[in-house]
């Protein structure tokens, strides 16, 4: 919302207080403000003439040739396209040599054979809003010939506030005066409202309201007898500066007092309603199937029983506090009006602006909780101005809805408040800024009981004023302190997370840490290689497209994603981790959400290098196992989608699959257009890895010497070696301490068809010395495991 | 043999040592001296038992002065060639130093993920401990009970994703607050916890917005605890997090979940506070959302807000990584670009 600091100075005073000051006592207090621009500056260069003589340009059929004069001066010629120009009329004249605040330089023109003196400006030109209808027509009561246009405009500044959700009250002058009005400590000037004596020339009014709930306050009043002079000066001034654009001198007059006291207005042309004859029946009911409306903006809108209407002699004239019908608009020769100040129900009229989507000034205001009591004040302040300055006379008036109840007084203790800001305050403390705030205020015992104002909504329990008292005494002076730590420490206190360890153990072996979004393409996910393989996506209700329409159900789809970008702009060498959760449906049930790690190589290189890479990654994996207290890491061979078919194994520890690792399948990674080959793995960390990891206990350190023997064994070319050396394990030798492969080699002498292996056994006993013959029964032993197993033979 | 022919041979000695240039010619010239059973010296040294007793002492001790003198003499040539020979080998092996290197030895955290840990870590200083909640939620835990009803205002700053049925009761939560009821509700306090996680909200991606972005909640819920407490929290944070110089406003605010509620903004850093592009012009840009915890939640969550009080707070750790490293789209924190990513 946009409000003139000339506006707000009316309200209170601003005498010595810099717009930069405003800004930063509104904005600290809640009422942020974005901007602050000043207004109608450079307007001392253009000067008020008046139009003396006026007729077309011969030859052309928009030009206009006016004689523009200034008090003790020859009239000059200007030439100007608008059509809204008369003899008489008193206009903006930017002459030769002018500046405008716009920053265009006027000068001495030809055209059509006549040299134009200058310009007459329209009020954009001159930085005055954004109407470029036609010349700006100056009052003559508040314009004077000769002078500048800053006598008549004065510089101004305008603050474009952000106000918060709760704060209906402060979405007009009035409400962000009032603010002020607490922050400066000086007094606030009410506008001026009044109702007159009623005249009863005019036709009588009732008002009937379905429902309360709906509606809790309908005012209808009649005016009648207006002029058809425009709205006052200061009126369309304020207008203009805030933006809003000219209507005409009763429509300016309703938007004024709406931006001024934050209460939307709705004028009926009387002439053009049913039944004025008899006196107006205005009703507010729900709509009708089958009823519709034409509305000020043309289009024809459907009513239905979800929707809130006004209806004079039960014709629909308005959709409630969203926009009025056509039929009965007001416009130019208007001069009877039935004026609406309503407040509707905040939430039905937010479904109902939702559902037209159509927002306008008015529904912004109802839907954000505007206090009923705002309406008579609105409805005063109108006739107030309409009396005064349209020649108005007030016929009867209406009320409809349930009565208001008035707002209720708030007790609270000054000890509580001063426990919840953390500073000292006594009872004088608290009840000061909440009179500023036009609280009724009284003291009882230590206790304050405050009433707030009629047009605060938002404030109703004690948390409510201290908030109050806090945010207008001034964030700044509550002293900042650290609360003493009384909780015990968690148990699990110094231990490293699993997410922690995780990403430090892939960033140690050379993986970068990537983040992806967790919505996907379903589609596109389908191609990637993933651990979770048996389940449908969960797909979002409400998608912004189908790229981001389903929820993850593993990681490796962002990665490979990461590498073609990296790829494409070239990186030749991209390794990325990543871990976070996936989305796995369980029907209606809360989904489950697993922590997973995934794991990526891509090098554009050869074959044989790929297999280094898919080693390194089934490394980490097992370190990680290792840090993270996940047991022994087997891998055990698989085919598995998406992924190489000869290259793939699930990854198992103890007795759970726990991921997948291997290289991405050639067609794959052309669909992700990817080129070289890519190692990957996925694995679930929850509840395997646990934080802290290592069990931290120190084992007991035999000192006797180890003994170290070599196995050579000559196996099937294919035999694997993950499940020999299980098997070796299985045999569960107390003496055998470590097996490790040291060799694995091919070679003529051992035949096609066959791989020689030489495993190195390390033996210990714990208390003596091992003999060779012990070594030597080891070493049977394992060999006749090794026998059955992969069929080895000794070598 | 007297003392003189001895002090010849070991003068002999020593200039063949000298003049050995390998390490098997000088274990030539020991052996020819100092071999155990026909060295020159050895041999010089057998003499002893023909001498007359009283010439024996003067010999003997000119035989040892001489053996000793060779063995050292020996010695330290053997040192000398070893190094020598050492030196060459190595030279064989000679290696271009500055050679430049492919292999990134250590891998980068992501900026967003290594800020967050960064949080964390200040956190713990305070006694916070980080937890973790479901990122699915059900609008009671997501809304409901952080005090926004069906249909309330607020909620349309969170613009929602719902999940399709089945799983049509759930969501993606909006915020990380959700956790805070959950915390509540799963222990009592005094309670000292932050949450980092994700969250999603439905904004078209752009620089300003992300669908999918993180947040880090923070709750402290004990007896006595105040807005001054708050403040010193918050300011203690971003002191640590911005830097002790950075200038910090709290501002009034509101959230249905606080009461009062509060915003911090720090300088801009770009402008130093006169104003920007990167802060709209206003000098100050907003970093968190905080206040007291609303005694309506407080009593959702189970504790009595007439013995208990707490505060809450919310970051985003996108912004901040925005911020703290100058990014221009946060777009960029989720391609996982390594020309990004190498840089932290
Ligand atoms: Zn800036």
């Amino acid at each position: 919302m946009r409000v003139s600091h000339e506006w707000l100075g009316e309200m209170v005073d601003l005498e010595g207080v810099e717009p930069a000051q405003v800004a930063d006592l509104l904005t600290l207090s809640g009422t942020e403000v974005e901007k602050v621009t000043a207004f109608g500056v450079g307007l001392d260069q253009v000067v008020v003439g008046e139009v003396v003589g006026l007729r077309r340009v011969e030859g052309s059929d928009h030009l206009f040739l006016a004689h523009v004069a200034t008090p003790g001066q020859e009239p000059r010629e200007v030439i100007c396209g608008a059509d809204n120009l008369f003899v008489g009329a008193l206009v903006p004249w930017a002459r030769p040599g002018t500046r405008l605040p716009i920053g265009a330089e006027i000068g001495r023109k030809r055209l059509r054979g006549i040299w134009s003196e200058g310009m007459l400006c329209a009020p954009d030109e001159l930085g005055l809003g954004s109407d470029h209808d036609g010349v700006l027509i100056l009052s003559p009561d508040d314009a004077e010939r000769g002078t500048t246009l800053d006598r008549l405009y004065p510089a101004d500044h305008l603050y474009e506030l952000e106000v918060l959700s709760n704060r209906a009250d402060c979405l007009s002058h009035w409400g962000v005066a009032r603010e002020l009005s607490a922050l400066l400590s000086r007094p606030l000037r009410d506008p001026e409202a009044s109702r007159p004596t009623r005249s009863s020339l005019s036709p009588s009014v009732q008002v009937t309201v379905d429902s309360p709930t709906d509606c809790p306050v309908y005012l209808a009043e009649v005016l009648i007898g207006f002029s058809e002079a425009p709205a006052p000066d200061f009126v369309r001034r304020r207008l203009a500066a805030i933006g809003q654009r000219s209507l005409g001198g009763i429509v300016d007059l309703a938007n004024y007092v709406m931006f001024e006291i934050g209460q939307p207005l709705h004028t009926f042309d009387l002439n053009r309603l049913p039944g004025v004859e008899r006196g107006l029946e205005v009703g507010v009911r729900r709509g009708r199937e089958g009823e519709s409306i034409a509305c000020l903006d043309g289009v024809a809108r459907e009513l239905d029983a979800e929707t809130l209407v006004i209806t004079v002699g039960d014709a629909p004239q308005a959709v409630a506090g969203l926009i009025g019908g056509e039929a009965s608009a007001v416009g130019r020769g208007t001069s009877q009006v039935l004026l609406e100040a309503a407040n509707f129900n905040w939430a039905l009229l937010r479904s109902t602006s939702r559902r037209l989507r159509l927002r306008t000034e008015a529904s912004g205001r109802f839907e954000r909780q505007l206090s009923p009591h705002l309406a008579r004040r609105g409805a005063d302040r109108f006739i107030h101005l309409a009396v005064r300055h349209l020649g108005a006379t007030l016929g009867p008036g209406a009320v409809g809805g349930a009565p208001l109840a008035p707002a209720a007084a708030i007790r609270c203790d000054p000890v509580w408040i001063s426990s919840i800001l953390g500073m000292e305050l006594g009872p004088d403390e608290v009840a000061s800024p909440l009179r500023r705030l036009q609280f009724e205020v009284r003291q009882e015992g230590g206790e304050v009981l405050a009433t707030p104002p009629p047009y605060r909504t938002d404030v109703s329990t004690a948390v409510d004023l201290a908030e109050e008292v806090g945010r207008i005494i001034g964030y700044r002076e509550v002293p900042g302190t650290l609360p003493p730590i009384r909780q015990a420490p968690p148990p699990e206190a110094l231990e490293e997370p699993v997410a922690r360890l995780t990403s430090t153990t892939c960033r140690a072996a050379g993986f970068s840490e990537a983040l992806s979004l967790s919505l996907v393409s379903g589609e596109r996910e389908a191609l990637a290689p993933r651990l979770r393989r048996d389940l449908p996506h969960l797909e979002l209700a409400n998608p912004l497209s189908a790229q981001l329409g389903s929820l993850r159900l593993g990681l490796l789809q962002g990665l490979l994603q990461s590498a073609h970008h990296n790829q494409a702009r070239g990186q030749d060498k991209v390794r990325l981790f990543e871990q976070g959760a996936a989305f796995w449906a369980r029907g209606q049930e809360r989904p489950e959400e697993p922590w997973m790690l995934a794991v990526l190589d891509l090098e554009d290189d050869g074959a044989a290098d790929a297999v280094t890479r898919l080693r390194h990654l089934m490394a980490l994996i097992a370190s990680l196992s290792s840090v993270g207290g996940g047991g022994v890491v087997e891998f055990r061979p698989v085919t598995w989608p998406a992924l190489h078919r000869a290259r793939a194994a699930e990854v198992w520890a103890g007795a759970e699959r726990r991921g997948i690792v291997g290289e991405v399948a050639q067609p794959v990674a052309d669909a992700f257009d990817i080129r070289g080959r890519v190692e990957v793995a996925e694995l679930r960390l929850d509840g395997w890895l646990k934080p802290g990891g290592r069990p931290g206990r120190a084992p007991s350190l035999p000192r006797t010497p180890a003994l170290v023997l070599d196995l050579s064994v000559t196996v099937p070319s294919r035999a694997l070696l993950g499940p020999a050396l299980r098997a070796v394990a299985a045999l569960d030798l107390p003496e055998l301490e470590l097996v490790t492969p040291i060799d694995e080699f091919l070679g003529d002498q051992l035949g096609p068809g066959f791989k020689g292996w030489t495993l190195r056994l390390r033996l210990r006993h714990p208390e003596r010395t091992l003999t060779t013959a012990e070594g030597d029964g080891v070493r049977q032993a394992v060999l006749r495991v090794l026998e059955l197993e992969v069929g080895a033979r000794a070598r | 043999m007297t003392s003189v022919d001895l002090q010849e041979l070991t003068a002999m000695a020593l200039e063949e040592i000298a003049g050995a240039d390998s390490l098997e010619g000088l274990d030539e010239v020991r052996l020819r001296y100092l071999g155990r059973r026909d060295g020159l010296v050895t041999l010089a040294g057998q003499r002893l038992r023909e001498l007359s007793p009283d010439q024996r002492a003067a010999y003997g001790q000119a035989f040892n002065r001489a053996s000793g003198e060779l063995r050292a003499a020996l010695e330290t040539r053997q040192r000398e060639l070893a190094a020598g020979e050492e030196a060459e080998r190595e030279d064989a092996e000679w290696v271009d130093m500055s050679h430049p290197f492919r292999e990134p030895g250590q891998g980068h955290p992501h900026p967003v993920a290594g800020l967050i840990r960064e949080i964390e870590d200040v956190f713990a200083f305070l006694g916070y401990q980080s937890v973790a909640g479901p990122e699915l939620e059900d609008d009671q835990h997501n809304f409901q009970l952080l005090n926004m009803p069906p249909e309330h205002p607020a909620r349309d700053a969170h613009d929602t994703f719902y999940l399709s049925p089945p799983a049509g009761g759930w969501l993606y939560r909006t915020h990380t607050s959700p956790v805070q009821m959950r915390a509540m509700l799963g222990s009592r306090p005094p309670l000292r916890i932050i949450v980092p996680g994700r969250v999603a909200r439905r904004d078209n991606p752009d620089p300003t917005h992300t669908p999918v972005f993180h947040q880090v909640e923070g709750l402290c819920v004990d007896r006595g605890v105040t807005l001054g407490d708050l403040k010193g929290t918050l300011e203690y944070v971003i002191r640590a997090l911005f830097g002790g110089d950075r200038r910090v406003r709290l501002r009034a605010s509101f959230f249905p979940y606080t009461e009062p509620s509060l915003e911090a903004d720090v300088a801009c850093a770009v402008c130093q506070g006169v104003g920007c592009r990167t802060c709209l012009q206003k000098g100050w840009i907003e970093i968190l959302g905080s206040g007291m915890v609303h005694p309506e939640v407080l009593r959702n969550g189970g504790v009595d807000p007439e013995t208990h009080s707490g505060f809450a707070f919310g970051m985003g750790p996108d912004r901040i990584a925005v911020l703290r490293y100058g990014l221009t789209d946060l777009r960029d924190l989720y391609e996982n670009d390594l020309r990004l990513l190498e840089c932290f």
